[in-house]
C-alpha cells in the first residue's frame, strides 16, 4: 500500500507545483485589476520560449551550465519588463471600469495577437533546453526514480506562496496593493498612485506566468499551442481556488494535481478530464471557489 | 522533353483563351493542393513533409514539369482545425485548375476528407493517412494511400520485438489519445497476444495529443515494471517524453519501442538499443535508398536547403509526389500524349506499381498501398552526430497486409508463431 | 433605407454561390456561426458574457451525429432535434447559471464548456475522441439528394432560417421579456423591486441563446459532414463573442454581418498571409475602442439613423 502511496504523493505534489505556477499570476492579476486576463497563457508560453532560447544560448556560448538556473528567472524578468508595463498602460488601463465583456474581449484580442507573434518570432518547431534538469540528477523514492528538478519545483512553489503573502502583508508596496484591492476609489482619494500599483501588479502577474513557463522548459520544452492549453488549466485552478485567492490557487493546484495523478494511476482515460471534473464539483458546491466570497451587490 | 518550353508557351496561350472548354488540353500549370501541419506542435512532423514537397516540386519544375506542365502547389495548414481544412480542401478541389490533392497528415483530417474526395471527384493522395479505418469499405474511387496503413506498420514492431526479445512478458503502452494511438495500441496488443499468448499488458496510457508533461505517466510506467514500453507518440510530444523518461531510467529498465523514433533522431539524444522504424520503407539511409542515385541527390539537396537530413515524413511526402508524377506519366502515355482528366488520373493510380525513392509501392484494387516495413534499433554512428538505425530488417509489404476485404484486426489476431518464424531476421537487411 | 439595404444584402447572399461556387460552403458556415453569435448577443443584451457558448453549438452537432448514427436521416427532423437538445441543455445549465453575474457567469460558462470539451475528446469509444464523428448526408424534406445538391439546399434553407429566426428574435427582444432583459443590465435591483422575476427572465434568455447556438451547430454539422470536439473548445467560444461584438449587438442582423464579414475575409486572407490571428486580434481591439456598436452600428449610421 505504502509502495503506491508514496509515488502517488510525490507525483501529485510535483504536478501540483507545475499547475500552481500556471495559475498564481492569473489569480493575482484578477485580485488587483479585477480583470480576467485571457492572454495570461500567452505570457506563460512566451516565458517558456524565452527561457529555452536563453538556455540554448548559454549552452552554445559555452558558459558555466549552472548559469542556466538564474537564467530561468532572468528570462521571466525580461518578459515581465517587456510586456508588463506596455500592456498595462496601453491596453488594460482603458478597460478598467468597463463591462466584463469588453475586458475579456480585449484580452482575447491580445491573446490572438501574441499567439501569432510567437509563431513569427520563434517559428513552429518546439524549443527545449534540459541542462537544469540534467545537472540536478535524480533520486529514487518508493522504487520510482524522480528528477531532483521535480522536487526543486515543489520547494519553489512553497517559496512563491509564502513570498507573495509576505510581499502583500509586510511590505509597503504590498500594503498599497492591498488597499487598492480593498477599495479602489478610497485608495485613490487618500493619494495612493493607483496607476503605479496597477502597473506593478500586472507586471508581477506577467512575471509569474513567464516564470511558470520558464520553469517548465527544462522538462517539457516550448511548443506552439502551449498558450491556449495553459490558459484553460490556469483558469480552472484559479476558479477552484477562488479568483484572486493566492492560497486558494495553491490548494486548488494540489487538489487538481492529485486528481490527475489518481486518474493516470487508476483510470487513465480520465486524466485530461480530471481538472475540469474537480472544477465542476467545486463550483457546484461553492460557485465562488474554495476561498472566494460572493461579491456584494451595490445599487 | 526538348519541346517542353514551346509546349508550355502554347499551353499558356491556350489556357488564357479559354480554360474550362479545353479541359483536355494541357493546362498552363498543374495545380496541386498540399495539406500538412505548418504550425502548432504537429509541425515538428508536418514541416519536414512540406519541405520535401517544395523541394520535389522545384526539382520537377526545373526539369520541365510533368509532361511539359509546371507544377504549382498551394499549401494548407492543418493546424487551423478540421473545419478550416475542409473549407480549404473544398475551395481547392472545386477549382478545376487543381488536379490533385495531397492530403493529409492527421488521421482525423483524412477520415473527414475521404468522403469529400469522392463527392468532389478529386484524386487525392493520402500522404500520411495511416489509420486502417480509412478505405474500409473498399469503394473509394478517388482516395489513394500509397504509403501503407497501420496494420503492417505495427505488426512489424511486434515481429521485430519478439525476434529480438523472445522472452517478453509484460508490455506497457503509452500512445497519443486519438485514432492513430488507439489503432496502434490495438494492433500491437493483438499481434503480441497472437504471436506469444502469455504476454500481459501491465499499463495502457493515452495522454492527450499535445501533452507537454509525461512525468506522472513515467512514474506509472516505472511502477508497473514492464519488460517493454511501446509508444507511437510523435512530434514535440515524443521529444518531451524521451527527454523526461531517459533521466528517470525508463530506457535502461525496459526495452523501449518508439514507432516514430526516427523522426526525432536528429533532435533528441536517443540512447542505443531503442527499437525504431519508419512506418514503411522510407529510411533515407537504407541499403535500397543508398543504391538509388535519385534518393541520394534528394537527400543531399534536402540537407543543403534545410540544414538537416530528411526524416521519414519527408520521404513519405516525396514518395507521394513521385507517385503522382508516375500516375500522370502513365495516364499521358495511355492517352497518347493528351492531357488526362481527373478520372483518367485516378484510373492510372489504381492497381499501379510505382518505384519510389526508397522501394516500391503497389496500389491494390481498394486503393490501399503495399510497401515494405523497415525496423531496426538505434545505434551510434561514426559518420553522423546523431544515432542511426542498425540491425535492420525489411519485411515484405504484402506479407504483413491483411487480404482485401478481410477484417484487419481479426486477421492480426489469427497470426501464429509459425508466421513469426517465417519472417526475415533482424540484421538481415544490409 | 434599411429595408432596401436588407433586401440588397439578401439578394447578394442568394446569388453569391452562383458567381463563386466555392463561396457557398464558407457562407453556410458563416450563417451557422452567425446563429451561435446571435445567441451570445442575446445574453450580452442582458449584460451577461458567456465564454462557453460553443458548448451548445457542439451539443447540437453531436446530437445530430448520434441521431444520424441511430438512423434518423431527415434534415428537418435533425435540425429540430439538434436545436431541441441544445435548448434542453441550455435550460438545465441555465437553471444553475442564472444566479451568477459578471465574471462569475462568464467563468462558469467556460467551466461547463471545458468539461464538455474534455469529455467528448476523451470518450474515444463513444464520441470518436479527437477524431470526431461523421455525419452522413441526410434527406431534405424527404428528397434524397447527393452531397452537392444537399449543400445547396442547406445553404438556402440557412438563409430562410436566418430571416425567419432573426425576425422571431427581434420580436422577442422587442417584447416585455426582451426589455426586461436589457433592464437586468442597467439596473437589476430596481427590476427586482418592481416585482419582475429576474431569474426567469434570464433563464428564458439563456435557453433562447442556447437554442440559437444549436441551430448553428446543426447547420454546421450537416454542412461539414464531420464533427469534432474543437467545436466546444474555449477559443471557439471566444470567437463567437468576438463575432457578436464585431458585428454589433445593437440589432439582430449584427452577429450575422460580423460572421459573414469575418468568414469571407478569412478565406481571402488565408491565401495572402498566415498571420490571421494577428490581424483579427488587432481588428477586434480596434473595433472595441473605436467602433463600440460594431459593423452594424456603422451601417445604421450610414443609413441615416442614430446608432
Amino acid at each position: 500500500m505504502l509502495d503506491t502511496l508514496i509515488p502517488l504523493a510525490v507525483d501529485g505534489l510535483a504536478s501540483a507545483a507545475l499547475i500552481f505556477f500556471v495559475a498564481v499570476g492569473l489569480t493575482l492579476v484578477f485580485s488587483v485589476l479585477r480583470v480576467l486576463n485571457v492572454a495570461h497563457g500567452s505570457f506563460y508560453s512566451i516565458g517558456a520560449y524565452v527561457a529555452a532560447s536563453v538556455g540554448l544560448w548559454i549552452a552554445s556560448a559555452g558558459l558555466n551550465p549552472w548559469l542556466s538556473f538564474p537564467a530561468l528567472i532572468f528570462s521571466a524578468a525580461i518578459v515581465a519588463a517587456l510586456f508588463g508595463p506596455l500592456v498595462e498602460s496601453c491596453l488594460m488601463r482603458w478597460t478598467y471600469g468597463k463591462s466584463e465583456a469588453i475586458q475579456i474581449l480585449v484580452t482575447f484580442g491580445l491573446f490572438l495577437i501574441l499567439e501569432d507573434l510567437q509563431r513569427i518570432v520563434f517559428g513552429v518547431s518546439s524549443l527545449a533546453e534540459d541542462t537544469p534538469m540534467l545537472l540536478l540528477g535524480s533520486t529514487q523514492i518508493g522504487g520510482v526514480v524522480y528528477l531532483n528538478y521535480q522536487l526543486l519545483l515543489i520547494a519553489l512553489a512553497v517559496v512563491v506562496v509564502v513570498g507573495l503573502r509576505v510581499l502583500l502583508t509586510k511590505t509597503r508596496i504590498g500594503r498599497l496593493v492591498t488597499a487598492v484591492v480593498a477599495d479602489r476609489e478610497m485608495a485613490q482619494s487618500i493619494g495612493i498612485n493607483t496607476n503605479r500599483v496597477f502597473i506593478l501588479s500586472f507586471s508581477l502577474g506577467v512575471f509569474l506566468a513567464a516564470l511558470g513557463g520558464a520553469l517548465a522548459t527544462p522538462t517539457a520544452g516550448a511548443a506552439p499551442g502551449l498558450g491556449a492549453e495553459t490558459m484553460v488549466l490556469a483558469f480552472a485552478v484559479a476558479a477552484i481556488g477562488g479568483l484572486g485567492q493566492i492560497e486558494g490557487a495553491a490548494l486548488a493546484a494540489i487538489i487538481v494535481g492529485l486528481a490527475r495523478v489518481l486518474a493516470i494511476y487508476f483510470a487513465p482515460s480520465l486524466d485530461a478530464v480530471a481538472p475540469y471534473i474537480v472544477m465542476l464539483v467545486v463550483l457546484l458546491i461553492r460557485p465562488y471557489g474554495l476561498f472566494g466570497q460572493a461579491p456584494t451587490r451595490r445599487i | 522533353m526538348i519541346k517542353s518550353g514551346w509546349m508550355t508557351a502554347l499551353a499558356v496561350s491556350l489556357g488564357a483563351l479559354a480554360a474550362p472548354a479545353f479541359a483536355q488540353e494541357k493546362p498552363a500549370s498543374l495545380g496541386v493542393g498540399v495539406l500538412t501541419f505548418t504550425s502548432g506542435p504537429a509541425a515538428a512532423y508536418g514541416m519536414p513533409g512540406k519541405n520535401a514537397a517544395e523541394l520535389m516540386i522545384d526539382e520537377i519544375n526545373a526539369k520541365g514539369g510533368i509532361g511539359g506542365v509546371p507544377l504549382k502547389a498551394t499549401y494548407v495548414d492543418e493546424a487551423q482545425g478540421t473545419q478550416g481544412v475542409i473549407a480549404e480542401y473544398r475551395r481547392l478541389a472545386d477549382d478545376k485548375t487543381n488536379q490533385v490533392m495531397i492530403a493529409a497528415l492527421s488521421s482525423a483530417n483524412c477520415l473527414a476528407l475521404a468522403p469529400l474526395a469522392e463527392q468532389l471527384q478529386a484524386p487525392t493522395i493520402g500522404w500520411n493517412c495511416d489509420t486502417h479505418q480509412l478505405l474500409l469499405d473498399g469503394k473509394s474511387r478517388y482516395y489513394f494511400r500509397p504509403n501503407g496503413n497501420t496494420i503492417p506498420e505495427f505488426v512489424a514492431y511486434a515481429l521485430y520485438l519478439l525476434q529480438q526479445k523472445p522472452d517478453v512478458k509484460r508490455i506497457a503502452i503509452v500512445n497519443p489519445d486519438y485514432a492513430f494511438g488507439h489503432d496502434a495500441a490495438l494492433i500491437f496488443k493483438t499481434a503480441m497476444k497472437a504471436l506469444k499468448p502469455d504476454v500481459e499488458v501491465v499499463a495502457e496510457l493515452f495522454p492527450k495529443l499535445g501533452s507537454a508533461n509525461f512525468q506522472t505517466e513515467i512514474s506509472k510506467l516505472s511502477a508497473s515494471r514492464p519488460d517493454v514500453v511501446f509508444s507511437n507518440l510523435w512530434g514535440a510530444d515524443l521529444e518531451n517524453f524521451v527527454r523526461q523518461a531517459q533521466p528517470r531510467g525508463l530506457f535502461s529498465s525496459s526495452q523501449v519501442v518508439l514507432a516514430l523514433g526516427e523522426t526525432v533522431l536528429q533532435r533528441v539524444a536517443l540512447p542505443e538499443g531503442v527499437i525504431v522504424g519508419v512506418l514503411g520503407d522510407g529510411w533515407w539511409m537504407s541499403p535500397d535508398a543508398r543504391a538509388n542515385p535519385e534518393t541520394k541527390s534528394f537527400v543531399e539537396a534536402y540537407q543543403k536547403r534545410y540544414g538537416e537530413y530528411p526524416v521519414f515524413p519527408s520521404v513519405k511526402m516525396a514518395n507521394a509526389i513521385v507517385y503522382m508524377k508516375a500516375a500522370y506519366e502513365a495516364a499521358l502515355k495511355k492517352n497518347g500524349g493528351k492531357w488526362p482528366s481527373r478520372d483518367e488520373l485516378a484510373d492510372a493510380m489504381r492497381g499501379s506499381t510505382v518505384k519510389t525513392l526508397t522501394g516500391t509501392t503497389v496500389t491494390r484494387k481498394d486503393n490501399d498501398g503495399l510497401v515494405d516495413q523497415i525496423v531496426g534499433v538505434t545505434q551510434k554512428s561514426a559518420d553522423y552526430k546523431f544515432p542511426v538505425i542498425g540491425g535492420m530488417v525489411r519485411y515484405k509489404g504484402d506479407a504483413l497486409m491483411p487480404p482485401q476485404g478481410e477484417d484487419a484486426i481479426k486477421w492480426v489476431g489469427a497470426l501464429t508463431p509459425a508466421f513469426l518464424a517465417a519472417q526475415p531476421k533482424p540484421g538481415s537487411y544490409k | 433605407m434599411r429595408v432596401a439595404l436588407f433586401l440588397i444584402a439578401l439578394v447578394v447572399l442568394a446569388l453569391a454561390p452562383v458567381a463563386a461556387p466555392w463561396l457557398q460552403f464558407v457562407l453556410t458556415l458563416a450563417i451557422a456561426k452567425g446563429f451561435a453569435a446571435l445567441g451570445v448577443a442575446v445574453l450580452l443584451r442582458g449584460g451577461l458574457i458567456s465564454i462557453g457558448h460553443a458548448m451548445f453549438y457542439a451539443v447540437s452537432a453531436y446530437a445530430i451525429a448520434f441521431l444520424a448514427r441511430a438512423g434518423v436521416n431527415e434534415f428537418v427532423l435533425l435540425l429540430l432535434l439538434g436545436t431541441l437538445a441544445s435548448a434542453v441543455a441550455g435550460l438545465v445549465v441555465g437553471a444553475f447559471l442564472v444566479r451568477y453575474r459578471a465574471i462569475f457567469f462568464a467563468m462558469l460558462n467556460l467551466a461547463m464548456s471545458m468539461v464538455l470539451y474534455a469529455l467528448i475528446s476523451k470518450l474515444y469509444g463513444i464520441t470518436g475522441g479527437t477524431d470526431g464523428m461523421r455525419v452522413a448526408v441526410p434527406s431534405f424534406f424527404g428528397l434524397t439528394l447527393d452531397k452537392p445538391r444537399f449543400d445547396t439546399a442547406l445553404y438556402y434553407a440557412g438563409i430562410v432560417l436566418m430571416v425567419g429566426v432573426g425576425y422571431g428574435v427581434q420580436r422577442y427582444l422587442a417584447s416585455p421579456l426582451g426589455h426586461a432583459l436589457s433592464a437586468v443590465h442597467t439596473n437589476e435591483l430596481r427590476l427586482e423591486y418592481l416585482g419582475v422575476p429576474v431569474r426567469i427572465v434570464l433563464l428564458i434568455a439563456y435557453t433562447v441563446s442556447a437554442a440559437l447556438a444549436g441551430i448553428g451547430g446543426a447547420i454546421a454539422a450537416m454542412a461539414i459532414g464531420h464533427i469534432l470536439p474543437e467545436f466546444a473548445f474555449w477559443t471557439a467560444s471566444g470567437h463567437l463573442v468576438l463575432v457578436a461584438v464585431l458585428g454589433g449587438i445593437g440589432g439582430v442582423a449584427g452577429p450575422f454581418i460580423g460572421s459573414l464579414f469575418l468568414e469571407v475575409l478569412h478565406t481571402v486572407a488565408v491565401g495572402v498571409t498566415d498571420a490571421w490571428n494577428l490581424i483579427i486580434g488587432v481588428a477586434l481591439i480596434g473595433v472595441i475602442f473605436f467602433l463600440p456598436s460594431g459593423l452594424y452600428g456603422l451601417i445604421r449610421r450610414r443609413g441615416g439613423e442614430p446608432a
